[in-house]
């Protein structure tokens, strides 16, 4: 279903502008997101009787769960972005309620498996969820940081779901098979750093 | 880098069901292609955390700059910090209140208006059949024919040099058309008459001087003052109030 802009503010269609575009402009777009809701915070902190920090951080996991949906089009725009944006805060601020109330988020702090895990026979997918648990991931990131700005640039766009055309585009690689090709090769990097400290 | 090849291929196309078949095979038979696997999920869990926190430190330069140009941003302090406001505005309300109260408050000169205002305007008539030359005066006076009336007090006043009443209102009369001199004059006569029982002549020389305000007639009103207190003279409590303010 195509995007309906004629619920949208200008300032709306603007900021939705600037996500579906790369790089700087989307990251501006992410700081307009944040920036003109911003005030959530402030009524969760009222209504909620939330630390500000938490209810920031609430804030904060809301844009970045919205952003990925705006860019791939699931929100279609058939309500305005506040309505959306405020519905996918509030649902945030009572999740977090609930765990509190039942004591649930000693219980629930698992590892958040990727989606593509979904599409997987469980049988395989069991396998694969049990290595993930016992991946050290702080040593993961620790050694991303080892990796040089070149391979961590690239590996965060890729984690960000840009394809190689837009990592090529972006971080000026000549091609797409060029950018794929860097790619594979950090990952591959950061795999044998990441074994070099687990044997 | 082939085995990451392949993961990577298969996550990032739509994967036919041989390949999905053999994939998910791999994955149960092969545990070091299964490492593999995790591996390159992990590295981009690990990655997307990375990003994670790098856009919630921006986030936080964000919300710090809009909380200095909002100065909505968390109420309850906001209502704490009013509270400054509030004292510093209730100190400079108290400020004007005392500078009203002590500076403005009404100075001697104004008493003596105020007291003009309120007495001479109109003066009492008698109610009676008979008509005299007094109330004639008076009934001028009240119809606003100040000079008639004045004419009319003077004339009683010489005729017969001996009527209080005449004079004092010869007096009053001088005093509205502005004609101090002669008010004082009037009044000083009618304060060093004796025979009255209630003699406010102190009390109107003193008003009188103060409307003339000519040099040393602001002290020569206060000794006037004093004295009707001091011998508890008609308009004691006037005086009392008007030295108050001195």
């Amino acid at each position: 279903m195509p995007f309906d802009q004629t619920l949208q503010s200008s300032a709306d269609r603007d900021i939705i502008n600037n996500l579906l575009q790369q790089g700087v402009d989307r990251k501006r777009g992410e700081d307009l997101l944040f920036s003109r809701y911003a005030y959530f915070i402030e009524q969760a902190v009222h209504k909620y009787s939330f630390p500000e920090d938490e209810a920031f951080n609430i804030y904060s996991d809301t844009i970045l769960s919205a952003v990925p949906k705006i860019i791939d089009g699931s929100f279609e725009g058939r309500s305005s972005l506040k309505t959306w944006l405020y519905q996918i805060f509030h649902n945030k601020c009572v999740d977090l309620i609930r765990k509190k109330t039942t004591n649930k988020s000693s219980v629930h702090r698992t590892i958040a498996f990727p989606d593509v895990l979904a599409h997987i026979a469980d049988s395989a997918k069991n396998i694969l969820q049990e290595m993930m648990e016992r991946t050290d991931l702080d040593l993961v990131k620790q050694k991303l940081n080892q990796l040089g700005e070149n391979c961590r640039q690239i590996l965060w766009q890729w984690a960000e779901g840009y394809s190689d055309k837009e990592i090529a585009a972006a971080l000026d690689y000549k091609t797409a098979d060029v950018a794929k090709t860097s790619r594979l090769r950090c990952l591959e990097k950061l795999r044998q750093l990441y074994k070099a400290n687990t044997k | 880098m082939d085995t990451f090849l392949y993961i990577d291929t298969y996550f990032s196309t739509e994967p036919s069901s041989g390949t999905k078949e053999e994939f998910e095979k791999r994955i149960t038979e092969d545990p070091a292609f299964a490492e593999e696997v995790a591996f390159y999920l992990s590295a981009k869990q690990a990655a997307t955390g990375q990003l994670t926190e790098e856009k919630n430190e921006r986030f936080k330069d964000v919300y710090a700059r809009y909380k200095k140009t909002n100065k909505t941003a968390i109420q309850k302090p906001v209502i704490r910090k009013l509270w400054p406001y509030m004292a510093a505005a209730a100190i400079i309300a108290g400020i004007i209140f005392g500078w009203a109260v002590f500076f403005t408050a009404a100075s001697p000169e104004q008493l003596a208006d105020k007291y003009i205002k309120d007495n001479f305007q109109t003066l009492g008539v008698t109610m009676s059949s008979k008509e005299d030359s007094l109330q004639t005066g008076l009934r001028l006076f009240n119809d606003g024919k100040l000079n008639e009336a004045l004419t009319q007090f003077e004339s009683i006043a010489n005729r017969d040099t001996s009527s209080p009443e005449a004079k004092k209102y010869a007096g009053i009369v001088s005093l509205r058309l502005l004609q101090y001199d002669k008010a004082i004059t009037y009044f000083t006569q009618l304060g060093n008459t004796i025979q009255l029982y209630a003699n406010p002549g102190k009390l109107y020389q003193a008003l009188t001087l103060l409307k003339r305000n000519q040099p040393g007639d602001k002290q020569a009103a206060k000794v006037l003052l004093q004295q009707v207190v001091q011998f508890d003279l008609e308009g004691k409590e006037t005086a009392k109030e008007l030295l108050d303010k001195w």
